[in-house]
């Protein structure tokens, strides 16, 4: 035995459903092709579905009263196997289970009512242009040259709203070749990449002198000799450690809070600079971190530093005094967001109200370099502030 | 030899086409004896005893004519006497010839004249440019040949595609236009032409708006720029390789013709050329079409509505400085 | 009603091959009407149920090499002409092996290269083409072929009507023009659709010879269009007959025809030319009831076996059709992302 689906015809060119108004006859009755089995009716008239073949009626799946959608099976009716092949239903048209869907062709999507106008739009910006925008052709052309945005810095752009046309490009591009030019090393792209990510966020720097007398006077008893940059990553170490979220990243519309107290600390090697991490440096005591600060050290200056000890720091200690220099604006790294710099430490008159006097101390100035994004100056200032009690109280550290 | 109008060439080629081949016959309004409203069946009633006769005012007549003897094996050129009034014949047009190689595997092998676009004085009525129109409907080829060499070369290949073909000839070229000599070699159909080398920006067009973007082309040579043109030759098939191999030397893009800007074969090409060459504009390409009005009567209105050499130049200077 | 001096009978023969043409395409469209209430249909389904002998009697009187451009009610006309129920249930059930291959369906199937025209929806376009075809074949010197195409009284109002007939006057075309006057176009009664007394009255103003009949008798058709073509055939330039009747059915399958006059349908007009034809071969004794329902076996049975034979074929495969509306396939358009 075989089965024959009843289906929904479609009863008019725009007709998507039809409802079923009686059933004629009973499951079990014979049926003869063609015979009215189903009443049905649509918005244009009442007709009947007839029987594709022969046979006994089986089940009727259609219920009075129910719309059913073109194509749907609203029941079966139980013929030979023979009749089956005679009517090309032997492979694989079998009903597999009650199911309405019909195999193969895709169906249009019925239609759904949709507003007949979206008010307002979406929020987009209203204009590029000038500078900031490279034509798909410029960017083709830059592609092909190996050049970045920034490299453009140096040209006028000539075209409308000062874009930097192609004609801009070829021209500055000639004018390359009359120069002497040497390959940049591994080392200085990558910085260059670096640098170039990082400064695309608003950086903002602020100054704070520190006395460094009470920290010499330690170190000078100290047996192992941190180094100045240690007792500063160790004071910043602390001082995020009780407020971790100003050393967080703001991405979209969130901040997302550092996962660990890991601190780098830069190192000047060959051509470019390393960045050393100390992991977790707000939980272990000054002393237990010069050992490891000074193996980093070494191996950062021997370009040998492993993967696991660099990267994934959340603020960098940076002592330019090394160079002699009192104050600087450097960079932070494209991932952090707080950068402290340590100028050289300068014996200066410092005015003491209690004797009324001018006294000698040692001072630096230290600067804090953030993305202004995540912290305001205030902030920023507070977080100098609490690293520079830390610095001139080292036994805290 | 003397010189030949675009319209002489016209006639030539039908004339050629019915001397070469007996299953050609002409149809049309005023085609017979007297010779065509524009004389572009000249002397050939004369010339080819009942094969060149008068149909009634009756596009729709004409054309389902034309289309019935296609059926039966002949090559029909039937003349509409003016592009405007093939809207009358539009649904033997579409409907009937587009539809019939798709639908029975015969193909209809007609041509129908559309004297086309704007003449001064012309009006509403006898100026349209109806080739987006029926470049519109697959199934129908639609040619604009914009000299001399091509309204001969191309109008024969239309008598000999299977194919049904609206041939948009453009009247203000009837006269306008002369060459020395009929073309020897040709482009195959549906090839576009480089009609001018250059590198700074590309000019795509077609018909009577070939000869504008060359006058516009070269007054801006003058100031040191290169405008490359394409003559598209035929707008249905659309010779986008041509096309886009211009926009990749030029990075920029004007589309030029004479037909109202909404869904026209100017649209046409940007849509493809910003869908399949994006990455090779340089700018937002541009297009600049008739005015979105009726074609004026008035010379002084009508020189304006429709895209002259002034205002390629123009918009050609604003493309060029993006 | 005309009286014809010559050739004003119909032999029995002649009756009986009409009649059985007429019964095999009402046995055909009545299947056709329980395959769509079944849903084995492709689309639409129109029916030209009591316009047979009208139908009919065009069909049988055109010889091959003629043209033939029937409308939507012309079963048995076109069956006359030479269609077959096989390419019929082919298109109508889309079949991948009929001769539209599923690019388009039911009434629109022809094969133009044997002179048998696949019509287009736009009601009146038919006669330009087949007049086109005539003056195509007049052309190469073809003599004594004729070419007839069908319409309805809504299709005499149309801008195509004027100006086709017009035009094949004007060229005196072996054109025969039949017009079934069924009453409706879809549910537009004729008081809606035109305000001359007789659609046959237009023939005057055409210049053309015009007929009148009554379509509900087979032999009046058979005469009328014996008369008709022979004119065209012998040049007497276009033939406009007009026959009156009434569509026994709605527009289509999905049209119940609830808004048909009452008073039409028991009137002489409404009657089933089918039945009328059955009762004159009883009457006549050119066979007996159980020959005529033996007739009407031996049609189910021819269609009900090519019913199933074609339910079997596979219909049309997206991915192997070709999508080509150019015979020169160079002419393709390749759009990007299509």
């Amino acid at each position: 035995m075989a089965l024959a689906p009843i289906l929904m015809p479609q009863l008019g060119e725009s007709i998507a459903e039809a409802t079923i108004v009686r059933v004629l006859f009973k499951e079990g009755d014979a049926v003869h092709a063609d015979a009215d089995l189903i009443e049905v009716e649509t918005n244009k008239a009442v007709m009947g579905v007839t029987a594709p073949c022969s046979g006994t009626l089986g089940q009727i799946l259609a219920e009075t009263g129910q719309s059913y959608p073109v194509g749907a099976v609203l029941g079966y009716i139980e013929i030979s196997k023979e009749d089956a092949v005679r009517l090309g239903l032997d492979e694989d048209d079998q009903p597999k289970a009650k199911s309405v869907e019909k195999k193969r062709v895709d169906k249009p999507a019925p239609p759904v009512t949709v507003e007949p106008t979206v008010k307002g739009g979406l929020p987009v910006p209203a204009h590029v242009g000038g500078a900031s925008y490279l034509s798909p052709r410029m960017k083709a052309r830059m592609a092909e040259l190996g050049l970045r945005m920034a490299d453009l810095s140096g040209i006028p752009g000539s075209g409308a709203g000062g874009r930097v046309t192609i004609e801009d490009l070829e021209r500055f591009m000639a004018g390359i070749e009359r120069n002497k030019t040497t390959p940049a090393s591994p080392m200085r792209k990558a910085v260059a990449d670096a640098m170039i990510r990082s400064w695309s966020r608003p950086i903002a720097t602020v100054f704070r002198p520190i006395t460094l007398d009470n920290l010499l006077a330690h170190r000078s008893k100290h047996p192992l000799k941190p180094g100045p940059a240690l007792y500063t990553l160790r004071a910043l170490a602390i001082a995020l450690g009780e407020n971790s979220a100003c050393a967080g990243r703001l991405i979209g519309e969130r901040i997302v809070h550092p996962p660990s107290i890991d601190i780098g600390f830069a190192v000047e090697a060959e051509d470019g600079v390393m960045v050393p991490v100390i992991r977790n440096a707000d939980q272990y005591p000054l002393n237990d971190l010069v050992p490891r600060y000074n193996r980093l050290v070494e191996l950062a200056r021997q370009r040998r530093l492993p993967a696991g000890d660099t990267g994934g720091s959340i603020a960098t200690v940076t002592n330019y005094g090394t160079f002699g220099l009192t104050l600087a604006t450097p960079i932070p790294l494209p991932e952090q967001t707080l950068l402290i710099g340590m100028g050289v430490g300068r014996t200066v008159p410092f005015w003491n109200p209690a004797i009324e006097e001018f006294i000698p101390v040692v001072e630096a100035q230290f600067t804090l370099s953030f993305d202004h994004r995540v912290l305001d100056g205030g902030a920023a200032g507070r977080l100098l502030k609490r690293v520079a009690e830390l610095l001139e109280g080292p036994e805290q550290l | 030899m003397s010189s030949i109008t675009y319209l002489e060439a016209i006639r030539l080629a039908q004339e050629k086409a019915l001397a070469d081949d007996p299953r050609v016959f002409l149809y049309g309004q005023d085609v017979g004896n007297f010779g065509g409203a524009f004389k572009a069946t000249k002397n050939l009633a004369k010339e080819f005893p009942g094969r060149v006769f008068d149909a009634p005012l009756s596009e729709d007549a004409i054309i389902g004519m034309a289309v019935g003897a296609a059926i039966e094996g002949m090559r029909p050129i039937v003349e509409m006497q003016f592009a405007d009034f093939s809207t009358c014949g539009f649904n033997q047009i579409v409907n009937h010839a587009a539809t019939l190689y798709y639908r029975t595997g015969v193909p209809c092998p007609i041509v129908v004249r559309l004297p086309s676009g704007g003449t001064s004085g012309g009006g509403p009525f006898h100026s349209q440019s109806m080739e987006a129109l029926y470049a519109h409907y697959p199934g129908l080829v639609v040619m604009t040949p914009a000299t001399v060499e091509d309204a001969y070369s191309m109008l024969l290949e239309a008598v000999a595609l299977d194919d049904p073909v609206i041939f948009c000839e453009h009247k203000f070229l009837y006269y306008h236009l002369k060459s020395e000599r009929l073309p020897e070699s040709v482009l195959p159909v549906g090839k576009a032409r480089l009609a001018r080398a250059g590198r700074d920006a590309t000019i795509v067009t077609h018909g009577a708006m070939l000869h504008e973007s060359i006058a516009a082309a070269t007054e801006l040579a003058g100031d040191g720029y290169e405008i490359e043109i394409v003559d598209l030759r035929t707008v249905k098939p659309l010779d986008m390789d041509t096309v886009l191999a211009s926009v990749a030397r030029t990075g920029r893009l004007l589309c030029v013709s004479e037909e109202w800007p909404w869904g026209g074969v100017a649209a046409e090409v940007i849509a493809r050329v910003t869908s399949e060459g994006f990455g090779l504009l340089d700018v937002a390409p541009q297009r600049l079409n008739a005015k979105d009005t009726p074609v004026p009567y008035h010379p002084d209105l009508w020189s304006v509505h429709r895209p002259t050499a002034s205002a390629i130049a123009e918009v050609s200077r604003r493309l060029l400085n993006i | 009603m005309p009286t014809f001096k010559e050739d004003a009978t119909v032999s029995s023969s002649e009756f009986i091959k009409a009649y059985r043409v007429m019964l095999l395409a009402r046995v055909l469209e009545e299947k056709l009407a329980s395959l769509y209430r079944g849903g084995m249909i492709k689309g639409g389904v129109f029916l030209g149920r009591g316009q047979e002998a009208l139908s009919v009697s065009v069909g049988l009187h055109l010889h091959k090499g003629d043209i033939f451009a029937p409308l939507i009610r012309d079963q048995a006309g076109r069956m006359a002409f030479g269609d077959t129920i096989l390419d019929t249930l082919r298109t109508y059930l889309g079949s991948q092996l009929g001769p539209m291959r599923g690019r388009d369906g039911n009434i629109h199937r022809g094969r133009p290269r044997e002179g048998y025209y696949a019509m287009i929806s736009h009601l009146g376009a038919m006669i330009p083409a087949v007049s086109g075809a005539l003056l195509a074949r007049r052309m190469k010197g073809e003599t004594g072929i004729v070419g007839a195409t069908c319409l309805g009284d809504g299709g005499t109002s149309t801008g195509a009507f004027h100006e086709g007939l017009n035009a094949a006057a004007v060229e005196k075309l072996p054109l025969v023009l039949v017009v079934a006057n069924n009453q409706y176009a879809y549910s537009t009664p004729n008081s809606r659709q035109f305000a001359c007394l007789d659609l046959v009255d237009k023939a005057v103003g055409y210049g053309v010879a015009g007929h009148k009949v009554d379509a509900t008798d087979l032999e009046q058709c058979l005469l009328t269009l014996r008369k008709a073509v022979k004119a065209a055939r012998e040049g007497g330039g276009p033939q406009l007959v007009v026959g009156d009747l009434l569509r026994l059915v709605g527009h289509g399958e999905h049209d119940d025809a609830h808004y048909v006059d009452p008073a039409l349908k028991s009137a002489p007009v409404g009657r089933d030319c089918l039945l009328l034809a059955e009762e004159k071969i009883i009457a006549k004794k050119w066979a007996s009831r159980a020959e005529t329902s033996a007739w009407r076996h031996e049609a189910e049975e021819e269609v009900n076996a090519t019913v199933d034979k074609v339910r079997r074929e596979p219909g049309p495969k997206p991915e192997e059709d070709d999508w080509m509306a150019y015979s020169k396939s160079e002419f393709a358009e390749h759009y990007a992302g299509a």
